[in-house]
């Protein structure tokens, strides 16, 4: 009865309902915050071509404050890209290179870290950077991390997963290339491999070893619909592939339950007293 | 005739102050267009999604000065409109309230509290035990909220009672999947239609807009005629007072040539209850 064609179809979006709907969300986001508007950081990829697409139609391009985040060996496509989308949408941007904050550290007393760790270090510095520009603007931070890469964890903990608001966490990766080209993202943001440009070369599906299509499928069946493993290898998955996807979704748990806090009491934060933030 | 109005409005989540004067509006708004009957979502009030904060907006009807003022606002118009309701006895329920000329004619508390995915009532609040038509003059109304609908028994028992037009007020979250409308108001409108369709009778939905804690309500407020027809419906993903006319003559010309409610049986033996 599964087939990857009838699941590629229920991942299809009415693209202006769910336009509507999310721009409304960053609206309400804002006006119950009290915030005069959103800062993000523009990447040139499509998460945050999207993000900051949406925010425009919330808010209007002057409450959209968008930055432009390098670190040396960044690739400088990416600068281009996002230079492009902000043509594209109307919003200013402002350049900050993070090298210097980046290589302070590891220069100084870690000089043998690896690329992840370096990567991670450049994902917290950006972090650090918006919530202080968002400090001095009024601003709350705008998220950009998908379904996919929230759920299999393709993101550091506090760098680019923090956020004030996330319009795109419920969107698996081909649903943003999806509402992306609706909005009118720039063809060539929409069509590049995604890369998180952490170090040259880099891309996502070369790193996770999976392919954005599959891993939206497969995760589609086993969380949206909550087949089991075996269910989903006899429809046609790799079995390697199914394992993985299962194994990361497991692993990075941690990684979506932000700040876990030992209860003691009977008034515990979040477990005992679930206080909504609007 | 009956001049209906749905009030499709979004709501201050724990705001109370603030609900109240965006009531006190939209029912100016619904005098000068002549409404007679308006209905305020569920929870209208307080807002839904309170968690921890329900206990902290709950309302005595009796002791309310909000439902007073409201009560004096609607005038000769009846006004439904949603709150947490704390009994006597320091019991809170889901509760819809009618309103008219000064005084409380009704209280309806949602009787079945949806306790899982999403939905948390049952941990807040208690199920009310008691169905009874909602009065308006020498009208009567069927009055359910949200769940209450997806429990059939109910507005067939409200329409076998006689009543010929059922509100149900709602705060139902939005999903959207690749349909022309939201995949949630597809399901809710195959539910009110057919009930509209079974029970030969008029369905008034009344749902809200906005957000509240990452999930949106879906609007699409909608009045569905005897024979389950849509009457008209309100935009969705946005406020809007929708006002329409309704026979419930209708009713009555439905039923002579479609007479489902004059055949209900109660004796058949089998399964079930």
């Amino acid at each position: 009865m599964w087939s990857p064609e009838i699941i590629r179809a229920r991942l299809e979006l009415n693209a202006e309902l769910a336009s509507k709907a999310l721009t409304g969300f960053i609206a309400d986001g804002n006006r119950s915050a009290g915030t005069e508007g959103m800062v993000l950081g523009l990447s040139g990829g499509v998460d945050s071509a999207l993000s900051a697409a949406l925010a425009t139609r919330a808010l209007g391009p002057e409450r959209v404050h968008a930055f432009i985040l390098p670190y040396r060996t960044s690739n400088p496509d990416s600068r281009a890209d996002a230079e492009a989308v902000a043509a594209e949408f109307g919003f200013g941007t402002r350049v900050i290179d993070i090298s210097a904050l980046v290589d302070a550290y590891f220069d100084a007393d870690e000089t043998e870290a690896d690329n992840v760790r370096r990567g991670n270090l450049m994902a917290r510095a950006r972090m650090a950077i918006l919530f202080d520009q968002a400090k001095k603007l009024g601003c709350l931070v705008l998220g950009t991390s998908n379904k996919t890469e929230i759920l299999l964890g393709y993101s550091t903990i506090f760098g680019d997963n923090a956020s004030s608001l996330n319009p795109l966490g419920d969107l698996y990766k081909q649903q943003v290339w999806q509402l992306s080209e609706h909005v009118g993202v720039p063809t060539q943001v929409v069509a590049k491999p995604p890369s998180a440009d952490l170090w040259p070369g880099q891309t996502d599906e070369g790193e996770l070893g999976i392919a954005y299509a599959t891993a939206d499928e497969v995760l589609y069946l086993m969380f949206n619909q909550g087949l089991s493993i075996d269910e989903v290898i006899d429809i046609g998955y790799a079995a390697e592939t199914v394992r993985k996807i299962d194994s990361l979704e497991r692993r990075n748990r941690y990684k979506r339950r932000l700040m876990l806090i030992a209860r003691l009491s009977d008034s515990a934060i979040n477990l005992d007293r679930e206080i909504p933030r609007d | 005739m009956l001049t209906v109005g749905l009030a499709q409005m979004d709501c201050r989540l724990g705001d109370v102050a603030a609900n109240l004067e965006q009531h006190l509006e939209w029912v100016e708004r619904a005098r000068q267009q002549g409404v007679e009957l308006l209905l305020f979502p569920e929870l209208s009030l307080t807002g839904y999604r309170l968690l921890h904060l329900t206990s902290r907006v709950a309302l005595r009807i009796d002791r309310s000065s909000e439902v007073e003022r409201l009560a004096d606002a609607a005038g000769e118009m009846a006004v439904v409109f949603g709150l947490v309701e704390e009994d006597a006895e320091g019991v809170l329920y889901n509760s819809a309230v009618l309103v008219r000329g000064g005084r409380v004619e009704h209280v309806h508390r949602k009787l079945y509290l949806p306790t899982y995915g999403i939905f948390q009532e049952g941990r807040f609040f208690g199920p009310g035990d008691r169905l009874e038509p909602a009065p308006m003059a020498d009208r009567r109304f069927g009055l359910l909220i949200c769940e209450d609908l997806w429990h059939p028994g109910l507005a067939r028992r409200l329409a076998v009672g006689g009543m010929k037009i059922l509100l149900v007020v709602s705060a139902g979250p939005g999903r959207i999947g690749s349909g022309e409308q939201p995949a949630s108001h597809e399901v809710w409108e195959v539910l009110t239609r057919s009930t509209a369709l079974v029970n030969t009778c008029w369905v008034l939905y009344c749902n809200r807009t906005g957000w509240e804690e990452g999930s949106f309500y879906t609007g699409g407020s909608h009045i569905v005629r005897p024979g389950g027809e849509i009457l008209e419906r309100a935009a969705f993903l946005e406020e809007e007072l929708l006002v329409a006319q309704v026979d419930p003559r209708e009713v009555d010309r439905l039923r002579w040539r479609l007479p489902l409610v004059r055949d209900v049986r109660d004796d058949i033996q089998g399964p079930g209850f």
